[in-house]
């Protein structure tokens, strides 16, 4: 290869070290970005909705307690603005799954939910049920809490989803700098490099060329250098040397 | 010293280093893992620095035994460089430390990790780890040779550079057909044993990695319990007898696939090296058997595998050694600092040393008992001479110089005594494994910062047999440099 190549070849390479490496940063940065987005999408919203549910499922426990005592028309009134909230949220979650395991919880919920709602909704004011604190112990608030620990299970699932992805965005981080750190300290070693083979291979013979031409022309010692390499550096060796030989020729 | 001449020759052990890594590569795109990007940049920033100095920097086959070592040292470790290059930028559990370590560990076979989760890791990496095992199994710049077209005297050099002096004393070719016989058994045994593990149950990927492992004597496995996770006898089996023929000089096991059998018997190194080991299966056997497994059969099968394990200085573990009752332990401690021949994968002090330092200890006492006979020293009915016997007794003592002070230094450090001991010699006869908190189910991890160095210096130094690292760290060595 041609001396022409060979420098160029040089500079393609430390090019193309800190153009991939930057590529690859900025897409782990661009990841980073949506790896956040994914964490409020997937993980914070079904939390949120899960604790709404939970907020609901409070609301319609103390309808109930209200029922017990007797006020219908307080305790209905809560319990069904509750459970709208409970549906609302619920159907929120139903329509976010995004990691696995979500949809069995979800399934979970929905069975447990309707085991306590079926407790809740039947008549309490005026029947047996009303002031029954050993009915409301040993069945309705059972219900309820079986329903509050799938909702609780549901969340604890995000939450490791969402912990699980933060420590991701710590690696992906690290991915997004490494590589800048890495381009910088190849391109550093490979300048060097390139500068010592530069001045091993082309400065210091153009030095002995230019030192062997004074000494030919000053002292006419013979014109005789071997150049490794073969290259333009090599052609100019050999020309000069046909020159001197040519001069010396001529002189004689 | 012509050290563009060096960098030219270090560059084809980066392009060997670049091609397994660009398939590792493939196989973490194939398998869609976070492992590509890693791989993929590491391959090429390793790629571009060992093809430059081949475009620039002109061939010659003559080199001098100075750049021949520098070359194979300068190799050994531009290798663990860039080999930690996909560890670092894969992050996790890869400090630059660790990084490095788990480097080091994997090309000169070792197989200590810094891991506690491996199948955590992206296919890709797991591939890439075995691969370090593999490049370095057989020597980084014997691969090298392997795959270039012959290159004259600078070829015989290297060979001389890479091997040690007792490889040398026992191949009877040719550099070049030294070099043939060694790949050829090195890549038959692995093709052969990743058919056997295939067939018995393992996926390819798993059969490929632990291939590799085996008959690089290294000992990484893709699974967190290593062999143990299989609990399949066949798989344990194969395993046993890859790693046997692992530990037994390639150029005797070549002889022995063209024919000549008779080789093998005769080779009073190899009939110690089994003998040995067969004693040694014995005696464990017998007192692991109650205390702790309850059969005979399982006694000898975990006895076995282990103590082949260490004594080829693979490092695979079906069960936990660490709890082995003290003399078991010592055993394994014995076998760690021996490993198996010369002129195989095998790290450690090696048999054939140890069958000189124990005829040397017989004829030293014949020698006392009749001062005035002449006394050679035999093996195999040839006659060694006095200066290879004496350089493999000052190699003996200077290998158990160098464990002695790495294990003060690792002590200071607030090691225990025996994890510090064990996971030295471990180390420097790239074994893996040691005993206490770094025993075949533990890991090096906790092993402080600088106690990691050390480490990964002691394995170098195990890896190069001492002396040629040492060497390029001479003053002398740097002199005089010749211009182009």
């Amino acid at each position: 290869m041609g001396l022409r190549g060979k420098i160029l070849s040089g500079f393609i390479i430390l090019s193309l070290m800190l153009l991939i490496a930057g590529l690859w940063s900025i897409y782990e940065l661009s990841s980073i970005g949506s790896s956040v987005q994914k964490i409020l999408d997937d993980n914070y919203e079904s939390i949120h909705a899960s604790k709404m549910m939970i907020e609901a499922l409070e609301r319609e426990d103390s309808a109930i307690l209200l029922l017990l005592l007797g006020k219908w028309e307080e305790g209905r009134s809560i319990f069904i603005r509750a459970d709208s909230l409970f549906a609302y949220n619920f159907n929120f979650a139903t329509k976010n799954i995004t990691i696995p395991g979500e949809k069995v919880h979800l399934d979970t919920i929905k069975v447990k939910y309707s085991a306590y709602k079926k407790l809740s909704e039947r008549p309490i004011v005026g029947t047996a049920k009303e002031g029954n604190l050993d009915w409301y112990f040993n069945q309705n608030h059972r219900a309820f809490l079986d329903v509050r620990y799938s909702i609780e299970q549901l969340i604890d699932l995000n939450d490791r989803m969402m912990y699980k992805t933060s420590t991701d965005l710590k690696n992906r981080s690290n991915r997004s700098i490494m590589p800048g750190i890495i381009a910088a300290f190849s391109a550093l070693i490979f300048t060097l490099i390139f500068n010592y083979l530069v001045n091993f291979l082309v400065v210091s013979p153009i030095i002995d060329i230019t030192d062997r031409i004074k000494k030919f022309k000053n002292k006419k010692i013979p014109f005789d250098l071997k150049i490794e390499t073969n290259d333009e550096l090599m052609d100019l060796a050999n020309s000069i040397q046909d020159l001197c030989q040519y001069v010396s020729a001529k002189d004689k | 010293m012509r050290l563009h001449i060096v960098l030219r020759y270090v560059s084809f052990s980066l392009l060997l280093n670049a091609l397994f890594m660009f398939i590792s590569c493939i196989i973490s795109g194939i398998n869609n893992d976070i492992g590509f990007m890693p791989l993929f940049y590491s391959s090429i920033v390793t790629l571009l620095f060992g093809i430059f100095p081949i475009i620039f920097v002109p061939g010659t086959t003559s080199i001098t035994n100075k750049e021949g070592l520098l070359i194979v040292t300068t190799s050994w470790l531009l290798s663990c460089l860039v080999g930690s290059l996909p560890y670092i930028l894969y992050g996790g559990p890869f400090t630059f430390t660790n990084s490095w370590f788990e480097s080091v560990s994997g090309f000169t076979t070792t197989g200590s990790s810094i891991l506690s989760d491996i199948e955590s890791l992206p296919l890709g990496l797991i591939f890439w780890r075995a691969s370090t095992h593999w490049i370095g199994g057989i020597g980084i710049i014997i691969f090298v040779l392997s795959v270039m077209p012959f290159i004259g005297i600078a070829e015989v050099v290297l060979f001389k550079s890479e091997v040690s002096s007792m490889v040398r004393e026992n191949f009877h070719h040719r550099a070049r057909r030294a070099i043939q016989i060694l790949i050829s058994v090195y890549v038959g045994l692995t093709i052969l044993e990743t058919i056997m593990l295939l067939f018995f149950g393992m996926n390819f990927l798993d059969a490929i990695s632990h291939s590799f492992a085996t008959i690089a004597t290294g000992g990484f496995s893709s699974k967190n319990d290593s062999i143990a996770h299989y609990n399949s006898l066949p798989i344990e089996i194969t395993i046993i007898v890859f790693m046997i023929l692992s530990g037994i000089h390639f150029g005797l096991l070549y002889s022995v696939v063209t024919g000549q059998w008779g080789n093998l018997w005769r080779s009073s190194i190899i009939r110690y090296y089994l003998v040995s080991m067969l004693v040694g299966i014995f005696i464990v056997t017998l007192n692991i058997h109650h205390s702790q497994y309850q059969d005979w059969w399982s006694s000898f099968r975990y006895a076995a595998f282990n103590i082949i394990s260490v004594g080829t200085s693979t490092g695979f573990a079906n069960t936990n050694t660490a709890i082995w009752p003290a003399v078991s332990c010592l055993l394994l401690i014995f076998f760690t600092l021996q490993c198996a021949c010369a002129g195989s994968t095998s790290g450690g002090i090696k048999a054939d040393r140890i069958v000189i330092l124990f005829k040397s200890f017989f004829r030293q006492i014949r020698q006392l008992m009749y001062p005035k006979a002449i006394l050679p020293l035999r093996i195999n009915k040839e006659t060694v001479k006095d200066e290879l016997a004496s350089k493999a007794l000052l190699y003996i003592s200077i290998y158990l110089m160098v464990i002695f002070i790495i294990t003060f230094l690792l002590t200071i450090l607030k090691i225990d005594m025996l994890s510090a001991f064990t996971g030295t010699i471990a180390a420097m006869g790239n074994v893996g494994p040691g005993l206490g908190s770094v025993g075949s189910t533990g890991n090096f991890n906790h092993i402080p910062e600088i106690g990691k160095w050390l480490l990964s210096i002691t394995m170098l130094l195990g890896r190069l047999e001492v002396y040629a690292l040492f060497i390029i760290l001479t003053p002398n060595q740097w002199r005089k440099t010749v211009s182009y």
